[in-house]
Parts: C-alpha cells; structure tokens; sequence
C-alpha cells in the first residue's frame, strides 16, 4: 500500500518536475536560433558550390561520352603522350645490325684456335698422330 | 558520407539544454550565459559530432556540463529568488515553480545533476548513464533516491512553509 503510494506520489513528482521546467525567454531562442542558421547558410554555401562544381564536371562528361566524345579525346590524349615521348627521347647512333652489306663484307667470326700438336679436322680439334718410325725431313736444297 | 547537423533544428535543444543549465545553476541570466556558451561551443565543433556515440541533445548536455563545471561556483540557487518572490503577488503554479526550483536547488551536487539531465535535459535513464560513463540501473536507482529527498525537501517546506523562507530570507 505505501509502496503503491510512493509510486503515485513519485509519479506526480516527476510529472510537476516536467511541466514546471525552466524555460528559456523567447528572446534567448530566437538569438541562439539566429546564431545557429546563420552558421548553417555559411557551411550550405560552401558545400552548394562543392556540390555545384561537381556536378558541372559530372555533366560535362556525361555529354562528352553520349556523343563518343570521350573516346575522342582519349585518342587525342593518347597522341599528345606519343609525340612527347618523341620529342623528348634522346636518340644516339643509329647502328644497323643485320644488312646485305654486312652479310657480304662483314668480319668473318673467329674460329677457336687449336692447341699445339692438334688438327682442326671436320670443325673439332683432334691430335695429330705421327706414324713410328718416319720422320720427315726437309729436302736438301739442290740450287 | 554525409554528415549529421546536430543542430539542425535548434529551437527544442535550446530548451533542453536551458532547462538542464537552469536546474544546475537555477534559473536567470547564467543559465542563460551557460547556454549561449554551449551553443558557441556547438557551432565551432560541430564537426566532431558523431552521430553513433548518441543524440544532439546528449552532446550538447555533455558540453553544457563542462561549461557549468569551468564556472566558478555558485552559492545555493533559490535563497535570494524566494526572498524577493514573497514580496510579490504571485500566482500558485509560479509559487509551486519557484518552491521546486528552489528544493532542486537545495538537493546535493549529484542529486541535482541527475534531476537536472532527465527532467530538464528530458534525457532516458540510458542516456544518462552513457553521459554519466554509468550504468542504467544505478543511474535509475540513484534517480529514485534524489526524487525521494526532493521530496523530503519539499514537504519540509510546505510543513513550516512561512518560517522556513523567513529563514532563508534572513540568511
């Protein structure tokens, strides 16, 4: 029973507590309320001409690829690198590797020498065998 | 993503965060100051609102808390107020106001904070224990007990009603 009263009476507490609120005088509001969307048009003028600016640049290019625009200026984008590329690019002396003239004249490549007491025979170097008993002995000069 | 206003319609926080201050610090011109600063305060940071950490009002009340506790200390809130109110002739309601006014005002620190944020503030218990970094059944519980000394005070009053504001008016 006394509980049921306390509830009661905490709830009429509350509700007098609630209904007999502070108030801020309307002048406070209407100042504060000023103070605040003033501030809010600022920071909405800023991001408006974000917003603004993006969706110019978004447009552009929504007309630009509708009329295959876009290709166009990538080819051109594309053409404009190559040719920088060219100017820039230092060029040395031209050497050509492979011509009729080199195939004629060219230096013969340089075979591998065989060692001392070996024969190149059928492109492989090989010893040369002496037969026993024959020595060869120069001619003797007759005039 | 786009980002939260907290304060994009004003005129309920304002009230809010006025009827919190007014039940810290009583009614006048601080509690006016204080939420003017608040606002100031609001307005610089709004950027570091962030909507998933709670309400607007919930942060306001948090910055008008360290605004009210960066302000030197106030004497007792309704002393000079009832003084001056038993030489006028008002109405009951605005009696009723000022003498719960006044009792809020007598209630320790922490009784007052807690009435303040969820009968001025009009802030759930929930609410007041994220602000508090407490948890809601304390928050309840310790609810339940201020409203019950607010209520003691109160009755004290209405019992010697007259002695007690000459009393306090001859402090």
């Amino acid at each position: 029973m006394r509980s049921w009263r306390t509830k009661r009476e905490s709830r009429g507490l509350e509700a007098e507590l609630r209904a007999n609120r502070p108030e801020p005088s309307s002048e406070l509001v209407h100042r504060l309320e000023a103070r605040v969307r003033e501030d809010g048009s600022h920071s909405r003028a800023g991001s408006f001409r974000v917003a603004f600016a993006g969706a110019l640049a978004a447009g552009v290019l929504t007309a630009l690829a509708s009329v295959g625009g876009l290709g166009y200026a990538a080819t051109g984008a594309g053409q404009a690198v190559e040719k920088a590329k060219r100017v820039v690019h230092q060029h040395g002396v031209t050497t050509v590797h492979k011509s009729a003239a080199r195939d004629q004249y060219g230096k013969p490549k340089a075979k591998k020498k065989c060692r001392a007491g070996t024969k190149r025979v059928r492109g492989v170097c090989r010893k040369v065998k002496k037969a026993k008993g024959v020595s060869f002995r120069r001619p003797p000069f007759t005039g | 993503m786009f980002r939260v206003d907290p304060l994009a319609n004003p005129e309920p926080l304002i009230k809010r965060v006025y009827a919190y201050v007014a039940y810290r610090v009583g009614d006048g011109p601080d509690a006016e100051d204080i939420t003017s600063e608040t606002f100031e305060r609001a307005l610089r940071y709004k950027k570091s609102y962030d909507s998933r950490k709670g309400e607007p009002v919930a942060w306001l009340i948090g910055i008008a808390r360290r605004c009210i506790e960066g302000r030197p200390a106030t004497p007792e809130l309704s002393s000079e107020y009832l003084e001056a109110s038993d030489h006028r002739d008002l109405e009951d309601d605005a009696l009723r106001r000022i003498a719960l006014s006044g009792a809020v005002g007598r209630l320790e620190e922490r009784d007052r904070e807690l009435i303040a944020l969820r009968y001025g503030a009009d802030l759930t218990a929930r609410q007041i224990a994220e602000v508090q970094g407490a948890r809601t059944n304390a928050i309840e519980v310790a609810l339940h007990r201020a409203l019950g000394r607010l209520r003691a005070t109160l009755e004290g009053e209405d019992d010697s009603s007259t002695p007690v504001r000459k009393s306090q008016a001859g402090r």
